[in-house]
């Protein structure tokens, strides 16, 4: 008997040791990152301790729900979560402003070489890292952006914003050390000499990838390695970082040297990274903006709910298509492609499906986009005629085994998917089934035409319809999945690509995109359109369709 | 005792063994699934020669033995590698985090569970036959089958929204005495009350099971007859009695401490352990997935080692029955 309480206690000591150490040692090594400095920042915060609330709020904090960034590196960045910190935090040389114009930024003012590919900029002198100890010249922009198109940091959007630039391509291969087209003339000047006069150079120039970062910090990060100068940037930007706790929270603090006006109203920002629903929060008074779901939509639509007042929506320039492969059969048929598109009644699914949360779409471009034609006819909606059509063409069998190729993880496809598949199968008797994807390989079977048809979905980077006109439908575009190719199309964006006359470039891009929609390598399906809660005291919030540096202009007024 | 040493020392060298064959497991099923990483968080912008030369680059397009090789080799020199969901954030420095975030909640949990179920389920049991029997068991069924998927949203909506008490989810950590501790702040007063709610209910149900087992014993009985008040006969001979199959079961709780459950932590969108591996695993974050796994499967090892060792001891009947025989 003595010997069993012996072991009983000492198996109890055992547990009780393992929790407490076990749990202790945990404790140090996860907050061992932390370091000294973020416990003497939160000291004051944390004497009045243990009142079991969330922490006071500052006066002028603003709290949002945020996605948790997977990089906060500019030259990584590949995801709007992770963009919507950086554009906070970095800045470059040009951005918009909340009309969406391109403005000066770091750069105070360019000139433009008579034929269009020359860009000097004037960089401004008062613009110092947010440490205040160097301030931002000319070869700091051409450090930064060499880094982003270098090979060895592995960033998968490099590139992709600064191809236009002359030597990218050498740059890349490896045939020169440095990007011939980029000249730092002196500290204040900065020369660029693009490829072809585009006319949309400056728009992606506000791409993160085109951004300033301290070379000090930096060092020889990757997009994949020793990122720890991410968590506590030494930027540029409106906002600096206070606080970064990994799935936890961001918490953003006003620069108060910063350069633009409107100069930072809010105090401090808090990004809530952890949490459940939004709207949750939001009506708990934990955050401050939130965006309203398809399933809460009509209540707070009605006019007797209190909420209603604090609704609002905003253009999102996207669009949501269903795509072909123009390749192949069945598809390659244009009578057929143009067939689902008349069978494909938006209007009643964008209402009744969708709330009309986003609105049906005619289009390629959607509205807000420069070149939106808001009479741009479309293809109608005439179930007779798109059987008769498909008849013509061959009839339903010819599609038998045809699957729409969509990004999933295994839950119910959208409802909005399902009830346009359910049309077709109603107008057309045909029964197109939704085949789901991981995402990751849903975009290499879309890269690589693995498809008869797919859904997916196009946001703007840049308010130019050449963002989606020729990137999505040139022949010669790598993102043209569809692999639509029409001659007289790829003439017009040509010609309007470098085109100075802009009503001239509006209309050729418009005249295009009637000639696409004709032919029909996209059922456009929807627009996009955000709809947020924003509390009454949250003034000038920007509902921006893309991202876009917002913050600064955002005030609190009690 | 000489044979006690020598089974938890031949226990101990099978460890390093178990970890070796889960680390091939964990390694190849993350490499034969389709898609990686470079890929998945590529974005719709990036060109396909990109991609390849980065899967290149990182020596995902190497033969999967050889990627093995190169991680077993790191991984003995302490180097873990990188997550890719946090882009270039040290394994450990995004793991051990999150794990202290569900080792908070869970050692409240167990402690309440074994706190509260014990002597719930005692008294559950001594109630047997009277009204209140049917009214308790009904009531343990109840709530240990409801799921979390069911019971944190209603308790978010009563808590949170109707009463607006508690924040709806969330994990807030302060520093106390230079460690941050989350446990303390309201935001974690939601999962601990609807992971316990469900344990004590099914702790009570099995402790009032053991206890109504040992209330049928002849010791009991015995000790009844020979006068013994009602109350040292239920501390001292049912409830220690009852308690000895709970003893191992604890161990099982102990293994569990350090696994987060998916779904609360999705709904309350607590940073912890589980709702991590749930990413990772989607995000292809292999690094993070491995160093997971092989913790999970090492805890697991010493809590089941721990088991067996005090259940030889633990159990009366065993050892009784052993010592009658010689």
């Amino acid at each position: 008997m003595e010997t069993r309480r012996l072991v009983l206690t000492l198996t109890g000591i055992g547990v009780v040791l393992i929790v407490v150490l076990g749990g202790l040692s945990i404790a140090l090594l996860a907050t061992g990152g932390g370091d000294g400095s973020s416990s003497a920042q939160n000291g004051s915060q944390t004497s009045p301790a243990a009142t079991a609330q969330l922490p006071q709020r500052v006066a002028g904090e603003l709290r949002l729900f945020g996605g948790d960034p997977i990089s906060l590196d500019p030259a990584c960045a590949s995801d709007a979560d992770s963009a919507a910190y950086i554009v906070e935090l970095f800045s470059g040389l040009v951005s918009f402003d909340k009309d969406l114009k391109v403005i000066p930024d770091v750069a105070e003012s360019w000139d433009t070489s008579g034929d269009g590919k020359v860009y000097t900029f004037h960089l401004r002198k008062n613009v110092e890292f947010h440490d205040g100890s160097r301030r931002v010249v000319a070869d700091d922009f051409k450090f930064s952006m060499e880094r982003a198109v270098n090979p060895d940091t592995q960033s998968t959007v490099g590139e992709v914003y600064l191809n236009d630039i002359v030597g990218v391509d050498d740059f890349i291969a490896g045939r020169a050390q440095e990007i011939s087209g980029i000249k730092a003339i002196n500290d204040d000047a900065l020369e660029i000499t693009i490829k072809d006069p585009i006319v949309y150079f400056l728009d992606k120039l506000t791409y993160p990838t085109a951004y300033v970062v301290d070379r000090r910090e930096v060092g020889k990060s990757t997009c994949f390695q020793g990122a720890d100068w991410t968590q506590h940037p030494n930027g540029t930007g409106p906002f600096k970082m206070k606080e970064f706790v990994l799935g936890q929270r961001i918490v953003l603090e006003a620069n108060p040297q910063f350069y633009l006006d409107p100069k930072p109203s809010l105090s401090q920002i808090t990004y809530l990274l952890s949490g459940g629903s939004p709207l949750v929060m939001y009506e708990n008074d934990e955050i401050d903006i939130s965006g309203v779901g398809v399933n809460d939509v009509e209540r707070i639509r009605d006019p007797n709910e209190p909420l209603n007042k604090e609704y609002r929506t905003g253009a999102n320039m996207s669009t949501d298509y269903i795509g072909f492969n123009t390749q192949e059969g069945p598809f390659n048929d244009q009578r057929i492609r143009k067939a689902f598109a008349m069978a494909t009644d938006r209007d009643l699914v964008a209402k009744t499906v969708l709330m009309d949360i986003l609105l049906p779409a005619k289009g390629v471009l959607p509205p807000g986009m420069p070149g939106y034609d808001q009479n741009l006819a479309g293809i109608p909606y005439d179930p007779e005629g798109a059987k008769a059509l498909l008849e013509e063409a061959g009839g339903p069998d010819i599609l038998k085994d045809v699957t729409l190729l969509t990004s999933g993880q295994g839950a119910a496809p959208s409802d909005a998917l399902a009830a346009v598949t359910a049309l077709w199968k109603q107008n057309l008797g045909v029964d197109i089934q939704i085949e789901q994807e991981e995402l990751g390989i849903f975009l290499r079977d879309i890269d690589r035409g693995n498809f008869k048809m797919f859904s997916l979905g196009w946001i703007a980077d840049y308010p130019d319809p050449q963002n989606f006109l020729e990137i999505k439908l040139h022949s010669q575009s790598p993102d043209n999945e569809t692999k639509y190719s029409n001659s007289q199309v790829d003439q017009l964006l040509d010609s309007a690509r470098t085109e100075g006359d802009q009503a001239k470039r509006i209309s050729d891009y418009q005249e295009a995109e009637k000639l696409i929609v004709d032919d029909a390598p996209w059922v456009p399906l929807f627009y996009g359109q955000d709809s947020v809660l924003v509390k009454p005291y949250v003034k000038n919030f920007v509902n921006a369709p893309f991202v876009i540096p917002r913050m600064r202009y955002v005030t609190i007024e009690r | 005792m000489n044979g006690l040493a020598a089974y938890v020392l031949r226990r101990l060298l099978l460890v390093p063994v178990i970890l070796f064959v889960v680390s091939i497991v964990t390694f190849a099923l993350g490499r034969y699934a389709p898609s990686d990483y470079v890929e998945i968080q590529a974005g719709p912008r990036a060109r396909p020669e990109t991609i390849e030369r980065i899967r290149e680059e990182r020596g995902l397009n190497d033969p999967v033995y050889e990627q093995y090789i190169r991680y077993v080799g790191k991984a003995l020199r302490g180097d873990f590698g990188q997550s890719v969901k946090y882009r270039g954030t040290d394994v450990q420095d995004v793991i051990f985090p999150r794990l202290w975030v569900t080792l908070q909640y869970n050692a409240v949990v167990m402690f309440l569970t074994f706190a509260i179920g014990i002597p719930v389920g005692t008294w559950a049991a001594l109630r047997r036959g009277t009204w209140l029997d049917p009214l308790s068991i009904g009531a343990f069924v109840l709530v240990a089958s409801v799921p979390v998927l069911v019971s944190v949203p209603l308790l978010q909506w009563l808590f949170a929204v109707k009463l607006g008490w508690l924040p709806t989810g969330g994990w807030h950590e302060r520093d106390i005495l230079g460690v941050k501790v989350g446990i303390f702040s309201a935001e974690a007063i939601l999962p601990v009350l609807a992971l316990t709610l469900v344990s004590v209910a099914g702790l009570a149900r099995y402790m009032r099971a053991q206890v109504l087992d040992v209330l049928d014993q002849d010791f009991v009985r015995t000790a009844r007859a020979k006068g013994l008040n009602e109350y040292p006969v239920i501390t001292r001979h049912v409830v220690r009695n009852a308690l000895l199959p709970i003893a191992t079961l604890m161990g099982f709780e102990l293994a569990s401490l350090f696994t987060g459950s998916i779904i609360l932590e999705t709904l309350l969108g607590i940073p912890g352990i589980g709702l991590f591996a749930f990413e990772s695993i989607t995000s292809r974050d292999y690094d993070s997935i491995m160093a997971i796994v092989l913790l999970g499967a090492l805890v697991f090892q010493l809590a089941m080692l721990l088991v067996d060792v005090a259940y030889g001891f633990i159990d009366p009947r065993i050892r009784l029955s052993a010592e009658g025989r010689t």
